[in-house]
């Protein structure tokens, strides 16, 4: 479903071309729990960006459902990471004027929804999370892990293919980081093909598959229970 | 996403920072406020002024005046008796003439038991007082028996009360002008309007008028007709007919109603020459403004913007969202100028004693104003908004 060709990105730092992602070959088929590790700065987050088609490569391509995405238009770049993506971030990015509904129901307005069926939608996915009883409540009243539960929910909700998560439990205490993945494994159950970035052991656990980035470069990816190419 | 979307979501960050937006709108307001006040005052002044000129009874007066020569060879031609019965009879005979108003007036004592005052009397013909708007308060009008027979009746204004009847009824009391018996059968119903004086007025028939004071004088004539167009014809034929009859060169004139609105818009285009800069660099001021405002908003809310591009906001979707968001807040200032901008013209007309105009295209015309300087003063932090990586927004790198 997913493959990266030679996939490069490089950033202009006073003037010097600094490889951040050096001829990347990755392969992700639908329904895997996959999680990328490696040290800081390797190029991790870099990566998932591109993967989210929140950034584009300098070079290669990127074939998503045998497509090439990495030459789509701005405008069908949005509306991928609109049907596509879920995406869960370490800050959990939720809009503090809006309410967890209204932050739930975001996703369905930009994929024009109608409002009955965004709402239906935004209270299953909030149930579904555990935070029924929170529909109504902003972000600054909510705690670390029921934030992430919101993103989770708004993540769902235009039933993507993909959820991207860039260290969704880098901000959360042990507890909570295991109830976070207790609901990525539930997702992962349902069919939905999860790509999560962490630096922790025992969440690799939970993923089919572990990929390895070093300097740019994947330097290794092993399935569950196979040793280390 | 939906322009209603856009608008509640517009209307939530306008309200998050009220203290913000308000100054914002401050120079809108007072841009769009005077831009309404000028034209409202303007309209209400120009229907004035026909009020004053046509009146409601669509009537317009004839009237002499001598040229140098003939004021030279007789200086008293000024005093001489304007109009005779024989030019009204003429006048009447001109086909858009409808009916002729005809008065003479002069001032002089007037006495009861004793006492005198001084009156402006005025002889009038029978439509006079129905032309000019004029209501007795108590006793009765003027009837056209009182016309027909030229009875020694009159109508009187209220003033005399105190001066020649010690605040008694004066209803059927003999007053006496120029040493002639005139029986008060009316008192007139004092005028509301702060640029009326008819203090100390005494309306009578015309016909007595003439055998008070012996003369056989006219000294005013107005003319009304069906339609604004006929009473000009109208007013032109009559004073034709008048200048050949009395052998006089352009001495018989009419009041020329575009002269008069030439000079009046001469004066109000100043007025609006002068408001209308104030409100341009209000507006121009209040436009940048906002557009410094909405800057503000759109760098405060990047990360907001990040967000939204990864949920699937197209840049189209972002732009809109702010331009429809400066839109509002200038509306919101639109809308109050509007307010403030009636208010105060309705507030001056009423003061002036004009005629209060609300013209709604005036007001549409306002909204739409204001909307279009919010797209114009929007569209520059929009495009920022819109174009905006969604990495860098989101805060990486
Ligand atoms: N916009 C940018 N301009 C220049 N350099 C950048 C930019 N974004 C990232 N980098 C560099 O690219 C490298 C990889 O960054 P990236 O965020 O992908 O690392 P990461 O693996 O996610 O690290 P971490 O585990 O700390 O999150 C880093 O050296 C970073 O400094
Ligand atoms: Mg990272």
């Amino acid at each position: 479903m997913i493959y990266l060709d030679s996939i490069s990105k490089n950033y202009n730092l006073g003037g010097k071309q600094m490889k951040v992602l050096n001829s990347v070959h990755l392969q992700i088929k639908q329904g895997e729990f996959a999680v990328i590790m490696g040290p800081s700065g390797s190029g991790k987050s870099t990566l998932m960006n591109i993967l989210g088609c929140l950034d584009r490569p300098t070079s290669g391509d990127y074939w998503l459902n045998n497509k090439v995405v990495s030459s789509y238009e701005e405008k069908e770049l949005a509306n991928v990471r609109n049907r596509s993506f879920g995406f869960v971030f370490q800050q959990f990015h939720l809009l503090p004027r809006l309410t967890a509904f209204q932050n739930v129901a975001l996703p369905m307005i930009y994929a024009g929804l109608p409002k009955d069926e965004r709402s239906k939608r935004a209270i299953a996915a909030l149930k579904k999370v555990g935070l029924a009883d929170h529909i109504n409540y902003f972000p600054n009243e909510l705690s670390g892990g029921q934030k992430q539960r919101v993103a989770i929910a708004r993540s769902i909700v235009n039933q993507p293919q993909i959820i991207l998560a860039d260290e969704p439990t880098g901000s959360l205490d042990t507890t909570t980081s295991r109830q976070i993945m207790d609901l990525f494994s539930m997702l992962h159950g349902e069919g939905t093909t999860i790509i999560l970035v962490t630096h922790e052991m025992w969440i690799s656990k939970y993923a089919d598959k572990k990929i390895f980035v070093r300097d740019g470069i994947v330097t290794g990816s092993e399935y569950k229970g196979e040793i280390s190419t | 996403m939906s322009i209603f979307e856009n608008i509640k979501m517009a209307l939530s960050s306008i309200f998050t920072h009220k203290l913000r937006s308000s100054l914002t709108i401050i120079g809108i307001i007072i841009g769009v406020g005077s831009v309404i006040a000028v034209v409202a005052v303007g309209k209400s002044g120009e229907a004035m002024l026909k009020s004053q000129f046509v009146g409601e009874k669509n009537t317009i007066e004839l009237y002499y005046n001598p040229s140098e020569e003939e004021l030279q060879a007789n200086p008293n031609s000024l005093l001489e008796a304007s109009f005779t019965f024989q030019d009204i009879r003429t006048i009447e005979n001109i086909s858009e003439v409808q009916r002729i108003v005809a008065s003479s007036s002069e001032r002089t004592k007037v006495s009861y038991k004793g006492k005198s005052t001084n009156g402006l009397i005025t002889g009038v013909s029978d439509i006079y007082m129905e032309v000019n708007q004029l209501k007795v308060s108590s006793g009765r009008m003027l009837l056209s028996r009182d016309f027909f027979a030229g009875n020694r009746t009159a109508v009187v204004s209220e003033s005399f009360r105190d001066e020649l009847f010690d605040n008694d009824e004066m209803m059927g009391k003999i007053i006496y002008i120029e040493s002639q018996p005139v029986e008060i059968v009316g008192v007139l119903k004092e005028e509301k309007n702060i640029f009326a004086f008819d203090s100390n007025a005494i309306y009578l028939p015309l016909k007595t008028w003439q055998s008070i004071f012996s003369s056989t004088a006219i000294s005013e004539i107005s003319i009304q007709a069906e339609t604004p167009e006929n009473l000009r014809l109208a007013g032109e034929k009559a004073t034709n007919i008048l200048n050949r009859i009395h052998n006089k060169e352009d001495a018989y004139q009419v009041m020329n109603m575009e002269e008069i609105a030439d000079g009046v818009a001469k004066v109000t285009n100043i007025m609006t020459i002068i408001i209308g800069s104030i409100a341009g660099i209000s507006l121009f001021v209040g436009g940048i403004g906002v557009m410094n405002i909405m800057l503000v908003s759109v760098t405060e809310r990047t990360r907001e913007i990040g967000i939204r591009m990864s949920l699937g906001a197209t840049r189209e979707q972002i732009l809109t969202q702010f331009l429809i968001e400066s839109i509002v807040l200038t509306l919101f200032g639109g809308l109050i100028g509007i307010l403030f901008g009636t208010g105060g013209a309705m507030i001056f007309s009423y003061v002036a004693g004009w005629p209060s105009l609300i013209s709604l295209p005036v007001i549409i015309g306002g909204i739409l104003f204001s909307m279009l300087i919010g797209t114009i003063f929007g569209i520059m932090p929009a495009r920022k908004a819109a174009r905006m990586d969604p990495i860098q927004a989101l805060g990486y790198g």
